[in-house]
């Protein structure tokens, strides 16, 4: 099988030279072709798209962009469309990840970019949406408008499958042009959007490219980051490192780097009754995308004095993983990660052996680990549906252990009452921790989050002002002044 | 030696989901397997080949279970090439959409409906039996197991037509088991809960899976492989000494 990936603006009789990557899974195997511009191509690509966008993109109101994605989203919402077929289809290939867990993942995922979800999106950050089209005027006298960038370029990582539509939308609903690398380990999801887009709304088939190159390829992303008003970076620190140095100083960077979560359960979640959804709610967020995000959970704290202990609770999310595995199999694993695997899990065998408090659940072949632990260390595991349990009786234990995460730490999955919620939640914030939700839906991140604690059009528009004075002066100038 | 080497298995309806994981199960224990079918022969043939993958013999036979002309032209070529029948499987039944959102209501309900059920389940195990039951007596050994649902037990869903046509199955079976017995034949059931995924749970949606979950004390829903182990079991002599029972694969939810 083969599938052409990504999507370029018109620019005229070109050649495009294409890279073949290959996926294969259970026996299929899919051949993907991404475009691979050169780099009087590239140039090409960001005039067009920077044209178009400010000739098309920009004289939309934001109502009409709105309506755009939400089209394109029903499109992929779809089940029977075309579209959503091929990505219920291809993507399993591409990431390995079970044809089930794509399917639900997807209309999860893609449920938060309808109409009324992108409204709330833009009134989350700019208040008044109008703020997008034209100047409005503000409560301390003038005008402002947010004004998108020109260019973003977008780097997109490849962990979770339809991810980049996040930065991509919300570089649409700035208005600006926007092209995309996509990675090779997840080439197809964006390019899929982009043609939708393009399909429902042809008069923005000039205003977005998705393309790929090798990451790290210092020549091409030197040249392209000149071009780009805001390059927004997804991945590891080493690679948004090495990114950051090659971009100019002109250039705004937005680098979203590897970040680690935790759940922590109160013991009122374990009751005689309540004790199994609360695993079975942990285990989700565990299996889904195999632990691969950065709102997966790597440690669940568990706090002493449930009717169910935390050492029982570990059994029952040992029994969830592996009921999990059964409906929605973990991914085959390359070789690296299967030695880290076992690795990790070595070691926490070998330190069981001298601490009797400590215990490690499942077998060699499972594919799954759950290792039981008390008072230990705040320290991630090595994902693939690995995770640590460990008991603790106050909230004020585990936080310093948590301390020196401080800049990586991102979700806390929270299954206790109201008042502790808010407490705990207190606690957490103040050593770094930027979204609390639900166990359960710790992968799945609402409408209009505060990604890594920031803002998701705010941080990419420009305030442009009209002050008062200007306003008062201009009266002086005007043709009907009698 | 395998369990099932030098044993002819018959499993109706087994070009695909549950019947198919049969077929397979089966074979990998050395049986030969007709794999019947209605329609689909792609699917069918495919089981045939995961069969002889697997290490068992098999072959596809077309034919409608409901028609008894189908059945008889079936177990006339099972005999003329085989000469003998150890396990019938009674997977086949009529297509049906297990969908709580859609099915039907009772005021919606045609006696048609109840019809086409009942001849799916029960007189297409009838015709089976019928043929297969001589064939089996003349070696005084055989095993017979229907395919019913834990839904007769406990009905979490009332599809009227479907669950009423497996009750009489179940019915069916242990008046024939008492009838039988006396030649060695056993004849039993299997009740499998909610099976996913296959063509008919398909729809099936994922609150109704969760609630099923919730309720289960092996915490998830069954899957067609988890059948297979049950149907074998009650088809070999591991299960000599029972008859007319229904054995309930569900994971706990229905206990009884």
């Amino acid at each position: 099988m083969r599938e052409r990936v990504g999507y370029l603006p018109d620019i005229g009789e070109e050649i495009i030279e294409t890279k073949i990557l290959t996926f294969t899974r259970k026996g299929e195997v899919l051949e993907v072709e991404a475009p691979l511009l050169t780099m009087k191509q590239m140039q090409l690509v960001t005039e067009k798209v920077k044209t178009a966008s400010s000739e098309v993109l920009k004289n939309m109101s934001i109502t009409e962009i709105i309506s755009i994605i939400d089209t394109a989203i029903e499109v992929l919402l779809d089940r029977h469309s075309t579209y959503r077929k091929k990505a219920e289809m291809l993507l399993p290939i591409v990431t390995g990840y079970d044809k089930e867990m794509i399917r639900l993942g997807l209309t999860s995922f893609l449920k938060k970019f309808r109409k009324h979800e992108l409204q709330r999106f833009v009134v989350e950050d700019l208040g008044n949406p109008l703020l997008l089209d034209d100047f409005q005027p503000r409560v301390k006298r003038g005008y402002s408008k947010a004004v998108g960038p020109e260019l973003i370029l977008h780097v997109w990582a490849g962990n979770v499958p339809a991810l980049p539509l996040w930065s991509l939308i919300s570089g649409l609903l700035v208005k600006s042009g926007n092209i995309g690398k996509v990675s090779s380990a997840e080439p197809l999801f964006a390019g899929l959007f982009a043609q939708v887009l393009v399909e429902v709304a042809p008069q923005l088939k000039d205003c977005l490219a998705v393309v790929w190159w090798k990451g790290g390829d210092e020549a091409r992303e030197k040249e392209i980051f000149r071009y780009s008003d805001v390059v927004v970076g997804y991945g590891s620190n080493t690679s948004l490192e090495s990114m950051s140095r090659r971009i100019p100083v002109t250039t705004r960077f937005l680098p979203f780097g590897h970040k680690v979560s935790f759940g922590v359960i109160s013991n009122a979640a374990l009751d005689s009754r309540k004790a199994l959804t609360t695993a079975h709610h942990a285990a989700f967020d565990i299996i889904q995308f195999d632990q691969q995000g950065c709102y997966s959970p790597h440690i669940f704290y568990v706090r002493k004095g449930g009717n169910v202990t935390p050492a029982e609770f570990a059994q029952y999310l040992a029994q969830e993983l592996e009921s999990y595995q059964k409906r929605y199999p973990r991914r085959t694993l390359t070789l690296e990660e299967m030695t880290a695997a076992v690795h990790w899990r070595n070691q926490e065998e070998v330190t069981s052996f001298s601490n009797p408090a400590k215990q490690v659940f499942g077998q060699t072949d499972h594919h799954w680990t759950v290792v039981y632990e008390e008072g230990a260390a705040f320290s991630p595991t090595c994902s693939n549906r690995t995770v640590k349990v460990i008991a603790f009786d106050e909230i004020e234990d585990i936080l310093p252990s948590m301390l020196p995460y401080r800049k990586i730490l991102q979700s806390a999955g929270i299954a206790a009452a109201p008042k502790e919620l808010f407490r705990w939640a207190e606690k957490f914030g103040n050593i770094g921790v930027t979204r609390i939700t639900a166990l359960g839906k710790m992968t799945s991140p609402e409408a209009g989050w505060h990604h890594d604690g920031g803002f998701n059009l705010l941080d990419l528009v420009q305030m442009v002002d009209i002050e008062h004075s200007a306003e008062e002066y201009a009266e002086y100038f005007a043709a009907y002044v009698d | 030696m395998k369990k099932f080497e030098n044993k002819t298995v018959l499993v109706t309806g087994s070009s695909r989901g549950i019947g198919a994981a049969i077929a397979r199960g089966f074979a990998v224990e050395g049986a030969t397997v007709i794999v019947n079918y209605l329609q689909n022969e792609e699917a069918a043939e495919k089981t045939v080949a995961s069969c002889l993958e697997l290490g068992g013999d098999a072959w596809a036979i077309q034919a409608d279970v409901t028609s008894e002309s189908d059945v008889n032209r079936m177990m006339n070529q099972i005999e003329l090439e085989v000469g003998k029948l150890d396990v019938v499987v009674n997977n086949a039944f009529k297509p049906y959409v297990f969908n709580p959102e859609t099915r039907k209501m009772f005021s919606q309900v045609k006696w048609e409906d109840y019809q086409e059920q009942i001849d799916g389940a029960v007189k297409s195990t009838y015709y089976v039996c019928q043929q297969a039951v001589p064939l089996m007596k003349k070696q005084t050994r055989g095993s017979i197991v229907n395919i019913v649902t834990n839904l007769v037990q406990r009905p979490l869903i009332p599809y009227h037509d479907y669950t009423t046509a497996k009750s009489a199955l179940i019915g069916f079976s242990r008046n024939l088991a008492v009838e039988v017995g006396a030649f060695g034949i056993r004849v039993n059931c299997v009740a499998p809960g909610l099976v996913y995924p296959t063509d008919a749970s398909r729809e099936t949606k994922e609150e109704v899976k969760e609630m099923i979950i919730s309720q289960t004390p092996l915490r998830r829903i069954a899957q067609p492989d988890d059948i297979v182990g049950p149907v074998m079991f009650l088809s070999s002599e591991w299960s000599q000494f029972m008859t007319g029972q229904t054995l309930i694969v569900d994971g706990g939810l229905v206990m009884s």
